[in-house]
Order: C-alpha cells, then structure tokens, then sequence
C-alpha cells in the first residue's frame, strides 16, 4: 500500500490500488476485501479534491466488469486483464464525465482522455509484474 | 428470478448510494471522515518518504555533486552584500511609513504569521480532478481551510481541505479559484480566475477606461477578505477591450513557478496584534490657540 500511494504521488490521476481489488477478486479473498475496500475508498476520498461517492461508485464499476468478466474467461489470464483494463479505461472517463456536472467541476476531455488511457496501460503492466514478483518470490521460499 | 432479484438489489444499493450521497452534501461528515483517514494515512506515507528523498538528495549535493560551488559561493556573497545595502536603505522607509500609518490613523490589516510547510506531492489518485498539491501541515498545526499559501515569489493558493496534519491546497490555476486583485501601478481591480494547468489566468471586469499595461503586477487586494493585502499573484500577458463583453480582457500568468514547488509559506491569521481601534464619530475639534 506504501508503494501504491508512493507511485500515486508521482502519477496525477492514476489508481494503483485498483490493482489490489482486481487481486482480490481473482483470489476470492472476500475476508481481506471487507476491510482493505473501505480503506481503499477512504484514501482515494481522502487524498482527492471530489465530494465523496466518486470511488463508490467506480470501485462498483470495477466489482461489476470484473463479475461479468468472470463468466466468459479465465481470470487468471492475461488476456482477461488487459480486456478488462481496456474497459476500466473506459469506465473511468465515464464516471469523470458522469460525475462531473453532479458536483459542479469542470470536464477536461483532453486531460481525462490522458489519465484514462495511462490507466489502462498501467493495469497489466503493474499486475504482471506483481504475478511475477509473488511467483519469484514463492519459488524462493520453496 | 435470479435477475428479478440481481435488479432488486442493485436498485436498493443505488437509492442507499443516493441517500447516502444527498446526506453528504449537506452535512459534509463523510467528507471530513475521509480526509481525516485519507489524506492523514497518505500524509503518513509521503513525510518519512520524503525525507529520505531529501537526505539522499542532500548527501549527492553536498559531497560529490560540488560542480562550480566557488564561483557560485562568491556571486552569492556579491549579491548578500547588495541586498544588505538595498534593506538597510529601505528600512528607514519602513520605519517612516510605520510612523505615517499611525498618524493617520490608517486601519491595518491582521498580522498574518508565516508557517513554512514541505510540498508532499501534486494531485493525487482519481477524484485529485482540482489542480491542487498536497502539503504536510494540517488543520492541527497551522493549515486550516481557507488559510493562504505563499512563496517568496507570490500566492500560490489556500488550502482546500485538511487533516490533522495534511492539507490539499487549491491553486490559483485552478479554473474554481477567484482571487481580487488589482494592478501594481494603474490600481485597476478585477477577479483573477484560473483556467487550468498550463494554461494562462485570466482577469475579470476589469474597467475598459483603466491603464493596464503588459507586463504589470497584479497584487491581492485584500477585498475578498481570503488573502492579505499586497501578495504578488500575477504578471499581466495580455490587454485587449472584450468583444464580448464591457470590460477589458486581461490576461496574466503566475508570479509563481507551480510546477517546481517545494516548500512553502501558510499565512495563519495572528490575533496577537490587532487593527488599531478608531475613534467612532467625527473628529473633535481641534482647540484654538491663543
């Protein structure tokens, strides 16, 4: 969580710590999930400038592809994660559009279409190299 | 059914979202709550980061990076040595203005203390959608909402939202910042408005009749009653009359450099020292001589 809000500080716009949910998810560790969630909506309100609701509704967003991913593909793929980072692309210029007007902030498209796309790019990248370290990292121990 | 029910529950989940959401709105808790976990928690993070950034940063300049140290050395000393001469000329004035403001009974602005505070990061995670930087003081030492931040160069901006000990600053780039200010030398008033990161400020109902010239300073005028008087906010750009509108088009660009920010200065209102009380009713009447 310290590297993610580390990497956060260095990259305007970017979630890193959607990377945990998507973990989480494909892992199935709801127990974990209970609590990390809270903490992951409580820090990206915190560290925001928005009215809180935003990370609602777009870790719900993300909870929903991910379900509706699950019945088509294998979740430990990925191909599954760069199809469902593309899409999380997507879903993020639309929640900033749709909660733009709603708390009365100025749509910039250009600066969104920017963040949304690093976002996207970001998602695979970050979690094949987390697979791998976890993977290094279990091989080490065994 | 079991769509029925999928449905059922996610439109139960969306009205508690929108309670939720409205209830927010107007109470502003769950806003404080998450700065206060948040944005402490980040701030937490980012200090001792930071300062390791700083002692790595500060070991590489003093013992090896020493390139054109001497040559840099003398002109600073050249230039102390000026500035020196340049206060010690300006300090009587000082003292002569000081003394003309009590004579004339002249209402003073409340002291302003200076805080310095370390710039922790820029805009932060998804909902950082406000140009905004993220400093290390908070509500519990000196950065309360609403207190002016400043450089040596001029305003950077106020803070938006705090935590005990972290604050998000709003700057003046920020299209939702309003700042009144007038021109250094035409006294000209108008809204300074930001229009985003990059891009230049732009100055409000400026009068079409004021002498506005490029390249003149824009200072706060204290009218708002945010900012004190006569911080450097600006340098004008650009004066074209409107074709819009009736007053002129001005427009500035920051005193400030945003983009290399590092430490900067809160201004807490002080209540140590305040205005001078004036005398209600008109002045009595002077005594005749003899």
């Amino acid at each position: 969580m310290v590297m993610a809000i580390a990497v956060q500080s260095c990259i305007p716009g970017l979630d890193v710590l959607v990377l945990g949910l998507i973990i989480l998810l494909q892992e199935e560790d709801y127990k974990n999930m209970l609590w990390l969630l809270p903490l992951f909506i409580f820090l990206q309100e915190g560290m925001g400038s928005r009215n809180f609701g935003v990370s609602i509704v777009w870790y719900a967003v993300v909870f929903v592809l991910f379900t509706l991913g699950r019945w088509l593909f294998e979740v430990g793929n990925f191909l599954f994660v760069f199809l469902l980072s593309t899409c999380l692309g997507a879903a993020y210029l639309g929640v900033a559009w749709l909660m733009a007007p709603v708390q009365n902030i100025p749509f910039n498209m250009q600066e969104m279409l920017d963040v949304s796309l690093i976002q996207a790019l970001f998602l695979p990248f970050a979690w094949w190299l987390l697979v791998m370290t976890r993977r290094w990292g279990s091989n080490d121990t065994a | 059914m079991a769509g029925r029910r999928i449905l059922i529950i996610a439109g139960a989940l969306l009205i508690l979202f929108l309670c939720m959401y409205s209830w927010n709105q107007r109470t502003r808790h769950l806003d404080e709550l998450s700065a206060d976990i948040g944005l402490e928690l980040t701030g937490a993070v980012l200090k001792p980061l930071r300062a390791i950034e700083d002692t790595v940063t500060d070991f590489w300049k003093r013992y090896f990076d020493l390139v054109d140290v001497r040559a840099e050395n003398t002109a600073l000393k050249a230039r102390v040595a000026e500035l020196e001469a340049r206060l010690l000329a300006h300090g009587e004035d000082l003292a002569e203005l000081r003394r003309l403001r009590v004579l004339l009974r002249l209402p003073v602005d409340v002291n302003w203390r200076p805080l310095g505070a370390r710039v922790l990061a820029g805009r932060m995670g998804p909902n950082a959608v406000l140009d905004s930087i993220v400093i290390s003081r908070g509500y519990a030492n000196g950065g309360r909402p609403g207190t002016p931040l400043v450089t040596h160069q001029g305003l950077v901006g106020r803070v938006l939202r705090a935590s005990a000990h972290t604050a998000t600053v709003l700057l003046i780039s920020d299209p939702g910042s309003r700042i009144a200010v007038f021109s250094q030398n035409s006294r000209a008033m108008g809204i300074l408005t930001g229009r985003g990161t990059g891009s230049t400020l732009e100055v409000n109902f400026v009068e079409r009749g004021s002498n506005v010239a490029k390249d003149e300073v824009l200072i706060t005028s204290g009218l708002d009653g945010k900012f004190p008087k006569g911080i450097p906010v600006a340098r004008v750009s650009s004066v074209a009359p409107s074709d819009y509108t009736q007053f002129l088009a001005v427009e500035a660009v920051p005193v400030v450099d945003m983009h290399h920010l590092e430490e900067v200065l809160l201004l807490e209102p002080s209540d140590a020292t305040l205005a001078p009380v004036e005398t209600a009713g008109p002045p009595l009447p002077v005594p005749a001589g003899p």
